[in-house]
This record gives structure tokens, C-alpha cells and sequence, in this order.
């Protein structure tokens, strides 16, 4: 930045507050980690679910849920080293963080309601699960997460029809469109890397 | 080429208000940011940043982060209000047929 007190003309100031705006837009791809990782670790446990009582005939296929208590923990690592390394903060950032941490608050707290009847509680995980997805994908502009949202609202009302029995195939499912492959376009998303 | 003087004169330096546009969009930011960003010296950046914190744009906050010193910046209600009031201003020179 050149001398301080040299008089500014309107254009220059208009071309210093532009281009100072557009550095602090939030990087979208920061959110494609916890797709990612949570696409990938609920996608095997459900996936894992289906086949260990399907053709296994496992009684306690639901133990593979277990793997989602250390997820909690890596996800929990993950973002406190991130927000240290992070130099700044910004408010879309802290919002899109939010939206993510209010889920996980909701999701708990209904788990420990119905925790007699897991079987049961899973289209009303997905169904919370569509409006954090839904919502930043708003946040971000970005269309396949608000799809993502959306898929997630289908894929429990299919469950809802179909029999809960279908939930484990529905939740591979609704992980595979609302997560993953957003979260993989997100990451490789080169020409629109903010808002 | 018109010429500004009567604008907030706080604002109206190239580094005090690219200081002031980085910090209006973001919560909180280091100094080392702010250096990054804007480009300017830790001499020159840390007096501008005295000087809007002295006028009450910016708060300040001195920290530690792993036996490190570390300084945090992040705008205040009256900066932000001077700072749409600085847009407002510039507008109207730019638009001088547009003025209320």
C-alpha cells in the first residue's frame, strides 16, 4: 500500500474498497471436509448396517454406529486445529459453523429421546440433516448442496412409505447425493472458490 | 480528475481504508492479515492502526497464541456507521447529478 496521506480520487477509493471487500469472501471449499468425512463414515456405517443384517443375519448390526462416536471426535480435532491456524474470522464462515454445530446439538438431544428405538429415529435424522445441508448451500450459493438438502427431504419421506426397514439403503443413499457429491464438487471447485 | 478532502478524513487514506473495507466484512483478524492483504509495511500498518483505533473505528485486542503475541482487529458500530457514511459521501461525488 503506497503512502498513506496521498489524496485519493473517488475512483481509487471505490477500487481499494472493492478489491479489500473481495478478499475477505469465505473460502467455500473449508465445508467440503465435514461433507466428505461425514458422507463417507455415515455411507459405510449404513451401507455396513444393511448387509451385516441382510446377509449376515448380525443381531447387532446397529454396533457399527459406534464408528460415528470417534468421527465426533476427529471432526472436533479437525476444527480446533483449523481455528487456530485460521487468521481471521468471517461472519459467513462463523454462521456456516453454526448452522452445522445446531444439527449436531438437535441430532444429539433426539438420539438420547428415542435412544429405545434407533431404528426409528433415522428418517428424523435425515429429515434434520436436509435443513443444515439446505441452508448452506443457500449460504454459499451453492446449487448441489441446496439439491443435497432437498434429497434428504425425499429420501425420508421414501423411508416414510416404504418401511423403516428401508432406512440403512435410504441413508447410503441420501449420504451419497447430499453429501458426497457435493461435497466433491465443492472441493474441486476452482472458479467460484468464495462468497 | 476530481479530488476528495472533505470526506471523513480518518478514511479517506489508502491504508486506513483498506484496513476499514477488510474489516467490515470479517468478525475478527490478526494484524499478520491485515499486512498480508493490504500489502503495507508492520510500521506504517501498526500507526494507521492506532489511529483508527484512537478514533474509535476499530478495537484492538493483544493476545497470546502458543507463547506467541498476537493482534486482533476487528471493527466497532461506529466504525462501521462512519464507514457506510464514507460510501454514502463517495457516491454523491461520483454521482454529483444523482445527489439528495
Amino acid at each position: 500500500m503506497e503512502n498513506e496521506e496521498k489524496v485519493m480520487t473517488g475512483e481509487e477509493s471505490l477500487r481499494i474498497i472493492s478489491e479489500m471487500i473481495n478478499k475477505t469472501k469465505f473460502d467455500i471449499r473449508q465445508g467440503s471436509f465435514y461433507l466428505l468425512f461425514w458422507g463417507w463414515l455415515i455411507f459405510v456405517c449404513s451401507l455396513s448396517e444393511f448387509l451385516l443384517r441382510h446377509f449376515a443375519s448380525f443381531e447387532h448390526s446397529y454396533y457399527v454406529w459406534l464408528l460415528v462416536v470417534p468421527g465426533v471426535f476427529v471432526s472436533m480435532i479437525y476444527g480446533s486445529i483449523t481455528g487456530r491456524k485460521a487468521k481471521m474470522r468471517t461472519y459467513t464462515g462463523n454462521l456456516y459453523m453454526w448452522i452445522w454445530m445446531g444439527f449436531f446439538i438437535a441430532a444429539t438431544v433426539l438420539f438420547i429421546v428415542h435412544s429405545k428405538s434407533l431404528y426409528s429415529v433415522a428418517p428424523y435424522i435425515l429429515l434434520l440433516a436436509g435443513l443444515p445441508t439446505f441452508l448452506s448451500g443457500f449460504l454459499i450459493k451453492f446449487k448441489p448442496l441446496i439439491a443435497g438438502g432437498i434429497f434428504f427431504w425425499i429420501i425420508t419421506l421414501a423411508i416414510f412409505f416404504a418401511g423403516t426397514d428401508t432406512y440403512s439403503l435410504g441413508t447410503a443413499a441420501a449420504m451419497l447425493f447430499g453429501y458426497l457429491v457435493p461435497g466433491y464438487m465443492l472441493k474441486n471447485r476452482v472458479d467460484h472458490d468464495a462468497v | 480528475m476530481t479530488q476528495f478532502k472533505e470526506l471523513d478524513p480518518i478514511l479517506h487514506s489508502q491504508l486506513r481504508l483498506a484496513i476499514i473495507s477488510l474489516l467490515i466484512g470479517i468478525e475478527i483478524a490478526e494484524f499478520t492479515y491485515i499486512k498480508e492483504q493490504t500489502g503495507a509495511t508492520a510500521g506504517n500498518l501498526s500507526i494507521q492502526i492506532s489511529k483508527l483505533k484512537e478514533a474509535g473505528y476499530i478495537e484492538v485486542t493483544k493476545k497470546f497464541r502458543n507463547n506467541y503475541p498476537q493482534t486482533l482487529c476487528s471493527i466497532t458500530k461506529l466504525g462501521i456507521q462512519k464507514f457506510a457514511e464514507y460510501v454514502n459521501d463517495l457516491k454523491d461525488y461520483l454521482n454529483p447529478g444523482k445527489q439528495k
